[in-house]
């Protein structure tokens, strides 16, 4: 649904991005992650058709960005976006404020009505439609700024910080809706600083810092991130004396112990856990527990991160 | 054109919702009417004093009227009424202009600062749709508020003088033609002019005052060369249209054409 091929954009001269080359399959989302000043913007802008490359190509729902105008247009028709600052006309009604999009967007009156009527209940904000939007609330506007990026009924559709300023009950609502949103077969991209979202949501994940450090599914992203694979160990008794059992075996280069528990530095976890299973119960050790130590999404951007300097 | 009604359905409405906005768009009107009756209904009194002090202006004009085939003829009181009826019809070319011009500098810098541009231009909207609701939305309500003015004027005018003369005073052709394109034709291209510069702009209420300070005075400028040939020959005013459409025209295009997406999306924050 979105494949981009060294997707380049410079202003003055200066790299805002560089050779971006990912693909995003339909149905599936994928959270762009990264520091600010990344390029995050920049990528939904120019996969929007909003703003041209300066090298490279993408196709998005099947048209490619910046070939002519006429292309441009049918991505942005095909796309919805939620921008990171929700703006709106203050002294209209939310009802007024999303009429008004829904007929940039094309579509029939009856079909807008029936579709406001719908998200507008579906989130919460049915019994304040008729209000000016200058008086809602900034959760009040996020979610207002979230059914103008659906209500077309967009094939893809690009959130940028979509739980920005939501309360935590209206931001599960939100990241529901956007779980809904992929079941029912809508390809998202998610902008966020919020990596325990991103973690909740994302199908594939991209770390960007001008160049795309890191994009993979979240399983890949965690079994090549830092050093080898972590499992703790719990025995009933003697953690430190089974600890020394294992000094000096190739299976287990590194191993902590924190009370009853050992924590085990693998290099490869599908092969050197039963080892370190057979070791400690060969040495006696009466195992309560073996439990692998996933790396959070946290640790994982932190390391590539770190690792770009 | 549903999608170029568009802007003008929401200026209206934010208009009707906005009541800071109310009295500049009664200040005007009122100027308009009250100028026109008020001189219909004084002006025999006024220019026989005149005359009888010689007073050099009032002379002129009675002048200038004389030599006029328009008021050939009428008496000198009655063509001096209308000439001078004729002369501030220029109070129904300025309200279009001054006001559009406020509409019109917040057109786009507004968006930006609203964060509503993004939202705008992610939608399949074409550039060329975009200026020209931008160009409605700014011009025709001012429009046909001065034309709703005029005939408002027209009526009390023509009430207040009625049976004073053999033939109503308004609409004379130059109120027609003056008011009924001319007063577009010009509220247009001072939309267009204003609306790049609100495209480049950064701020509104800047733009706005340097609109007011470059449009008014130059509005001025125009009348003072050219109000008395506009006043006079109908010729000229035909002209006048025709020279603005071509001018209209070529703005818009030029808009269009320098309206540069990505440099007002990248280079606003």
């Amino acid at each position: 649904m979105i494949s981009a091929h060294g997707l380049s954009r410079s202003f003055d001269g200066r790299p805002a991005v560089e050779a971006l080359t990912f693909h995003v399959p339909e149905g599936k989302l994928f959270a762009l992650l990264g520091p600010n000043g990344a390029g995050k913007t920049t990528t939904v802008r120019m996969l929007l058709g909003l703003i041209g490359p300066t090298s490279g190509s993408a196709i998005v729902a099947g048209h490619v960005i910046g070939s002519d105008a006429r292309a441009s247009r049918a991505v942005r028709a095909a796309c919805g976006l939620l921008t990171e600052a929700p703006g709106f006309y203050d002294r209209l009604s939310g009802w007024d404020n999303l009429f008004f999009f829904g007929r940039l967007y094309g579509m029939p009156d009856p079909l807008i009505r029936t579709r406001l009527t719908h998200y507008l209940r579906l989130m919460d904000l049915w019994d304040r439609r008729g209000e000016p939007v200058g008086g809602y609330s900034k959760g009040m506007k996020q979610r207002l700024a979230i059914i103008r990026a659906l209500f077309h009924d967009p094939k893809v559709v690009f959130f940028d910080e979509p739980t920005s300023g939501l309360d935590p009950e209206a931001a599960l609502a939100v990241r529901e809706l956007i779980l809904q949103l992929k079941s029912g077969g809508r390809t998202i991209v998610v902008c966020t600083h919020n990596l325990d979202e991103a973690e909740r949501l994302a199908d594939l994940v991209g770390i960007l810092k001008g160049r795309l450090l890191a994009c993979d599914t979240l399983e890949r992203l965690r079994a090549g991130a830092g050093d080898g694979a972590r499992v703790h160990v719990a025995v009933r008794a003697g953690a430190a004396q089974h600890a020394r059992l294992l000094e000096g075996q190739p299976f287990a280069p590194h191993v902590e112990v924190t009370g009853e528990t050992l924590r085990i530095t693998v290099g490869d976890a599908a092969a050197d856990v039963p080892r370190v299973v057979a070791a400690l119960v060969r040495g006696g050790a009466e195992i309560l527990e073996v439990r692998p130590e996933t790396p959070s999404l946290e640790s994982i951007y932190l390391h590539t991160l770190r690792g770009d300097h | 054109m549903r999608v170029l009604l568009l802007f003008l359905q929401k200026e209206l409405k934010a208009i009707r919702t906005d009541s800071r906005v109310w009295p500049v768009y009664l200040v005007f009107p009122v100027l308009a009417i009250g100028l026109p009756t008020f001189l219909a209904t004084l002006a025999p009194l006024v220019i026989r004093q005149a005359m009888a002090k010689q007073d050099a202006g009032m002379m002129q004009i009675a002048h200038l009227v004389q030599i006029m085939p328009d008021f050939a003829g009428v008496s000198p009181e009655e063509g001096m009424t209308r000439y001078l009826l004729r002369s501030v019809a220029v109070l129904f070319l300025l309200m279009p202009v001054a006001l559009s011009s406020t509409s019109a500098a917040f057109s786009i810098v507004g968006e930006k600062q609203q964060r509503t541009l993004e939202p705008i231009l992610a939608t399949p909207i074409t550039d060329r749709q975009f200026l020209l609701g931008k160009l409605l939305a700014a011009g025709a309500p001012t429009v046909a508020m001065t034309w709703a003015t005029a005939l408002v004027a027209i009526t009390l005018v023509d009430i207040t003088t009625h049976g004073r003369y053999a033939a109503a005073l308004l609409p004379d052709r130059f109120w027609a033609l003056g008011i009924g394109a001319l007063a577009p034709l010009l509220a247009t291209a001072v939309v267009l002019v204003t609306m790049r510069f609100s495209a480049k702009a950064t701020d509104p209420q800047a733009t706005v005052q340097a609109t007011a300070l470059a449009i008014i005075p130059g509005f001025l400028i125009l009348i003072g060369l050219f109000g008395k040939v506009l006043t006079t020959s109908f010729t000229a005013l035909w002209i006048a249209c025709l020279v603005l459409a071509v001018i209209d025209l070529a703005l818009f295009r030029s808009d269009v054409r320098t309206f540069r997406r990505e440099e007002i999306l990248t280079r606003w924050k």
